[in-house]
């Protein structure tokens, strides 16, 4: 009796094991279908439609915890399957994109942008620090790379640590006056950053003023010219699919940043400064510390994304960098979800592809870009996937 | 070798016009418990943030086993062996509760940016061995809140919240620990379960000292070894309970002047 018991709970237990490699592999499959399908649909209708199916499936979830908490279980126990399956798609995507260089531009860019959300998600979602300079940041790391590219004739291997250097740098220097404030008054001063920036870059003659700065080399690798087609196996992809790896790579790298920050000592301090910063200090946390640090980190990242950006379109002017683009990160974040990687990259992704869909709407499709967005929010109010509880060793 | 911990000299502590607390002197020994209490605003709470350096004194100092600690900042004063729980439970509400103890753990942990990102074998070491000890610690303070170390600590009825806020503080193994009404919101039952847990972890700690500022009389006639009264942010008077409790000023500042009249 015992026995056959035994050997019940055991069939159970993998049968819910099968169940959840089945459940991870159709939740990537379908998301993955999905995306592909957003990105080369041109019909407005579908789109529309598309997005609808989008917000069915976040309400089936907001209103069904257990299975929300089932998939999360699923991801957990099969994390090393999920994270190779996702390699995999991410490595095969440009090739089921049917050659489309709009696709592929599309797909850099929420890459890019994953990484800007990423870096802010130090500050805003783990912190709580709320940082309109993620733009600025972002702009110093392009300037500084494509000043050293065009003048000095930089590679792109070496101007992109350096970027990330300047940038850092300048993340200091902004978190060092910040220190003083909090909340509202924080967030203004971040916005005078992100002014003053602009309208340096605007009016400084090294950086070529309002014409920005043209003629930024593709980068090489191996003797492969970037701006050459990727050919992979007797397979020619568009020259985009070079950058779409290398921001595929720079995505990577800010989850591995963002994972191991978020569970560690660093990330916890993080997380009571922004629970209540009295009651972390009188943990020994030194407060004011830890948000310069949430700026260097973010700043960082920011000064790597942009400094692809910068060799991807090879041209970049102080109007790509506006506290406009600082908004739109802040946006991503919030409704992607505070704290959580996966709904970070996923709020990029969305509101990144949102206002290139909606072309149809010509005019008002900033209209429509803000109704999804609060649609989102309506729905999921925390993100679309909030933050969860930090688990250690089952 | 003296057995005194913390000793504040002098303590005034002005806000502009008002005098928020004026001349106090305090001593306190190697597992001794201090009571303070006071009418509200008799500047019982400015004590604690003085101590643990949120305010700076206007004048006067306060020294920990004769190092003086006044103006170094509150994180380091941790450090130095200080912790706190506050009047309004003040825990980190959206995280676990075992992650409230880590964060306790923090100035007994060294991982920074570029050990989590690089090293991090090492973090992860460090940040297991940070979640043993505070399992030990929630488990030790209260089972059922060990029960619950997975829950946020939102959740947590008033009780556990507080045995939290303790828990916290234990953390960071402080050499003084500075209770600030623990028993706030609490009813008799709570109170008594919450006086047992008190004495459990000074049996477990026989060289810590404590500062607890209560209006429960109960607990201030059961727990403290001495009791300091402030009123108006001056120091009425010191000693035992059954000697304060007799001094005619102490229960004019408690029950008013009419009420100890008429008694």
């Amino acid at each position: 009796m015992a026995a056959s018991n035994h050997i019940e709970t055991a069939a159970a237990g993998a049968g819910t094991g099968a169940v959840g490699i089945a459940l991870v592999i159709a939740v990537e499959l379908i998301g993955a279908a999905f995306l592909r399908q957003f990105l080369l649909v041109e019909d407005w209708r579908i789109i529309v439609g598309m997005l609808g199916v989008f917000c069915a499936a976040l309400y089936v979830l907001q209103s069904r915890p257990a299975l929300e908490n089932r998939i999360a279980e699923a991801f957990s126990e099969h994390r090393r399957l999920a994270t190779l399956l996702g390699a995999v798609i991410v490595l095969m995507f440009p090739f089921v994109l049917e050659q489309s260089t709009y696709a592929l531009h599309l797909c850099v860019l929420s890459l890019l942008y994953a990484t800007l959300a990423l870096a802010l998600n130090f500050q805003l979602g783990s912190a709580n620090i709320p940082n309109f300079a993620t733009g600025a940041s972002y702009g110093i790391g392009a300037y500084a790379s494509a000043l050293l590219a065009v003048n000095l004739g930089v590679s792109f291997w070496l101007a992109l640590p350096v970027a990330g250097l300047v940038a850092t740098i300048f993340g200091f220097l902004l978190g060092l006056p910040s220190m003083r404030t909090r909340e509202s008054y924080l967030a203004l001063v971040t916005i005078a950053f992100g002014v003053v920036v602009h309208q340096l870059l605007n009016n400084l003659e090294f950086t070529g003023g309002p014409n920005g700065l043209v003629g930024i080399p593709a980068p090489e690798l191996f003797g492969h010219n970037f701006a050459s087609p990727l050919v992979v196996f007797g397979y020619s992809l568009p020259s985009q699919a070079n950058f779409y790896y290398l921001s595929a790579l720079l995505v990577l790298i800010a989850i591995l940043f963002a994972d191991r920050l978020h569970n560690s000592r660093v990330g916890l301090a993080w997380n009571a400064l922004r629970a209540d910063e009295l009651a972390a200090r009188c943990q020994g946390i030194n407060t004011t510390w830890y948000k310069v640090l949430a700026f260097a980190v973010d700043a960082f990242l920011a000064g790597f994304a942009g400094t692809i950006y910068a060799f991807y379109v090879g041209f970049i002017s102080p109007d790509n960098f506006t506290f406009l683009v600082s908004v739109t990160i802040m946006t991503m974040v919030i409704a992607g979800g505070m704290d959580n990687i996966l709904g970070v990259i996923v709020g990029a992704v969305l509101l990144t592809l949102l206002p290139e869909k909606l072309r149809a709407f010509s005019d008002y499709r900033i209209l429509f870009f803000g109704v999804t967005v609060i649609a989102f929010l309506m729905i999921r109010p925390q993100g679309i996937f909030p933050q969860r509880l930090r688990r250690y060793g089952g | 070798m003296s057995t005194l911990v913390l000793e504040g000299e002098g303590l005034t502590m002005r806000f502009g016009g008002l005098v928020a607390m004026a001349e106090v002197d305090f001593k306190l020994n190697r597992g001794e418990i201090l009571g303070v209490i006071g009418p509200n605003g008799a500047g019982k709470s400015t004590l604690l943030n003085i101590i643990t350096g949120i305010y700076k004194p206007s004048s006067g100092q306060v020294r920990l086993e004769g190092d003086k600690l006044t103006g170094i900042p509150t994180h380091k004063i941790v450090e130095r062996g200080i912790a706190r729980t506050f009047q309004s439970s003040r825990l980190f509400g959206d995280l676990s509760v075992l992650d409230n103890v880590i964060i306790g753990r923090h100035v007994h942990t060294k991982c920074g940016v570029f050990d989590a990102v690089f090293r991090r074998g090492r973090a992860q070491r460090e940040l297991k061995e940070s979640a043993a000890i505070a399992e030990d610690l929630l488990k030790a303070v209260s089972r059922e809140l060990y029960e619950q170390r997975h829950r946020p600590a939102a959740v947590l009825p008033q009780a556990d919240r507080r045995r939290l806020e303790i828990a916290r503080a234990l953390a960071s193994e402080p050499k003084v620990l500075l209770l600030d009404e623990p028993s706030s919101g609490m009813d008799d039952n709570d109170t008594e379960a919450l006086i047992t847990d008190i004495r459990a972890v000074c049996a477990a700690r026989p060289d810590l000292a404590m500062i607890i500022i209560e209006h429960d009389m109960h607990l201030v006639s059961t727990l403290p070894h001495k009791v300091m009264v402030l009123d108006y942010g001056e120091k009425l008077a010191e000693g035992t309970y059954e000697e304060v409790r007799k001094i005619p000023r102490v229960q004019e500042a408690y029950l008013g002047r009419k009420a100890v009249e008429n008694a």
